[in-house]
């Protein structure tokens, strides 16, 4: 990742939601973008130019402009059609975004366009965020990343948040994931976890 | 065989697709995937099958093909004729929240220019008030009480073509419970979709979101009725039996939306046993 002292950046075109700048850089906001606040909680996983990125839950293309500027090509699945406007526009600016309106619980409606990749990033606040994340997981490559975004309150407002949390780090094991990390985004989001798992097998390289 | 936007691959042979983009997201929205014996595609297998020369160019065919499947959907999207009424009512319901704070604020200033003025033991209607306000203030005071009284002119005509649209769109519910009210329940549930797919004791307590988490959560007495509180038999019944009308007339709008929904035309032996049954709740009949 690139840092400039403690600001977190992406080197791409700017102007997209009137980011502010700096040395010409993009400053990624952690208090904007839950994927830049694990990043400055934790160590979430290093993004580079030879990555493929399945992004669920692609809302503005706010945090997707950002990862596409680290990646190689970012597959952005939304479902509302009013952020699906400004993705579009997004993905006008930018060759590597690919924009798919599409209810990401249903992964078979856009299995013809995604490919292998390498990191499955979900964000849809959804009551079953870890059942959609396994089920996404047939794009993933062995060996690769699943950075899961829990909204603890979307899955259950009467339950502990803590108790939220652990029970999804259980069903993602059980579905033969290993967590690598799991931190909560705090003070950058209230009531918000970041899981980091490995998908199990050996990388074919 | 695996289909995938660009062809249909099986055993090592590819079938392209031949067309042109359009073609090409009409084939893409309509196809549907096995799951568990799904390969993804790979742009090496489109390059062999001729649908790309490299791999920038396979992306920028997929792109293309992507934002006109995504410019599609919303497309379509926006074409139902519920899209353009949900945002009818938020703007009306917005509208009047901006009318009482301005209203409220206003007769706030009048009073401190007029400290003999009080509205206690008179029953002067806001919009006479505003009114007054107008014509007595100078300088902006007065200018702000003109921009109320506009914006509240512009409320009317908006509330009523609110209506008018959703007797068309929601021609069964709106008869049972008025077009505005309609209107709100069906921007309540999020659209007409969603509003038809809703449980009764869904609809009777759409718009009691508070209420009805308290009651989850604190054990408060439950929420009987929200949006549909607005409708005469609902706020007109004695207390004691309100919470049973609210019952039986969510019932029926339930019915009513799905038949707004998969029918989009008026029925009239639904709505005359329906209106029948309401009025029988009324009355204390059928609990």
């Amino acid at each position: 990742m690139i840092w400039i002292g403690d600001v977190l950046v992406s080197r791409g075109e700017g102007g997209v939601y009137n980011e502010r700048m700096l040395k010409g850089a993009r400053i990624w906001e952690p208090y904007r973008s839950k994927l830049a606040a694990l990043y400055h909680v934790g160590n979430g996983v290093e993004l580079g130019p030879a990555q493929r990125v399945l992004y669920l839950g692609a809302a503005n293309g706010t945090t997707v402009s950002h990862v596409a500027d680290y990646t190689e090509v970012v597959y952005a699945v939304e479902f509302a059609p009013r952020p699906m406007q400004d993705l579009i526009e997004v993905a006008r600016r930018r060759r590597n975004v690919i924009p798919i309106m599409a209810d990401a619980t249903r992964p078979e409606t856009y299995a013809p366009l995604v490919e292998a990749v390498d990191l499955v990033y979900q964000d849809v606040a959804q009551p079953d965020q870890a059942a959609i994340a396994i089920r996404n997981c047939v794009f993933l490559k062995p060996g690769g990343f699943l950075i899961l975004m829990l909204k603890t309150r979307s899955v259950d407002v009467r339950k502990d948040p803590v108790a939220v949390f652990d029970e999804t780090i259980r069903v993602l094991e059980a579905a033969g994931f290993t967590a690598q990390e799991s931190v909560w985004l705090a003070p950058y989001h209230q009531d918000h976890a970041a899981i980091v798992c490995v998908k199990p097998g050996i990388p074919a390289e | 065989m695996q289909s995938y936007w660009f062809g249909d691959v099986s055993e090592g042979s590819c079938v392209p697709f031949t067309g042109d983009v359009n073609a090409i997201v009409s084939r893409v929205l309509s196809l549907s995937t096995q799951l568990d014996t799904f390969i993804p595609p790979d742009w090496q297998q489109a390059a062999a099958c001729g649908a790309c020369t490299d791999r920038a160019d396979y992306l920028a065919r997929l792109q293309a093909v992507c934002i006109a499947a995504a410019e599609r959907s919303v497309r379509e999207h926006y074409a139902g004729k519920d899209a353009e009424l949900l945002q009818m009512v938020r703007t009306l319901d917005e509208m009047d929240e901006v009318i009482n704070l301005l209203s409220e604020r206003a007769a706030d200033w009048y009073m401190v220019r007029h400290p003999a003025f009080s509205r206690k033991y008179r029953r002067t209607p806001a919009h006479i008030l505003v009114r007054t306000m107008r014509e007595k203030s100078r300088g902006a005071l007065g200018r702000v009480a003109g921009e109320i009284e506009q914006l509240a002119e512009t409320r009317t005509a908006l509330a009523k073509e609110v209506s008018a649209r959703a007797n068309d769109v929601l021609p069964n519910t709106s008869a049972l419970i008025g077009g505005l009210v309609a209107a709100r329940l069906m921007a309540g549930a999020g659209g007409l979709l969603p509003l038809s797919r809703l449980p009764a004791s869904a609809i009777q307590v759409l718009g009691a979101r508070t209420a009805l988490f308290a009651h989850l959560k604190t054990h408060t007495p439950s929420p009987k009725h929200g949006i549909i509180f607005q409708h005469r038999r609902v706020h007109n019944a004695p207390r004691d039996i309100r919470g049973r009308v609210a019952r039986v007339l969510a019932g029926k709008l339930a019915i009513a939306a799905r038949l707004d929904y998969f029918r989009g035309v008026a029925v009239p032996e639904f709505l005359e046993q329906a209106q029948a049954r309401i009025d029988a709740a009324g009355k204390g009949d059928g609990a």
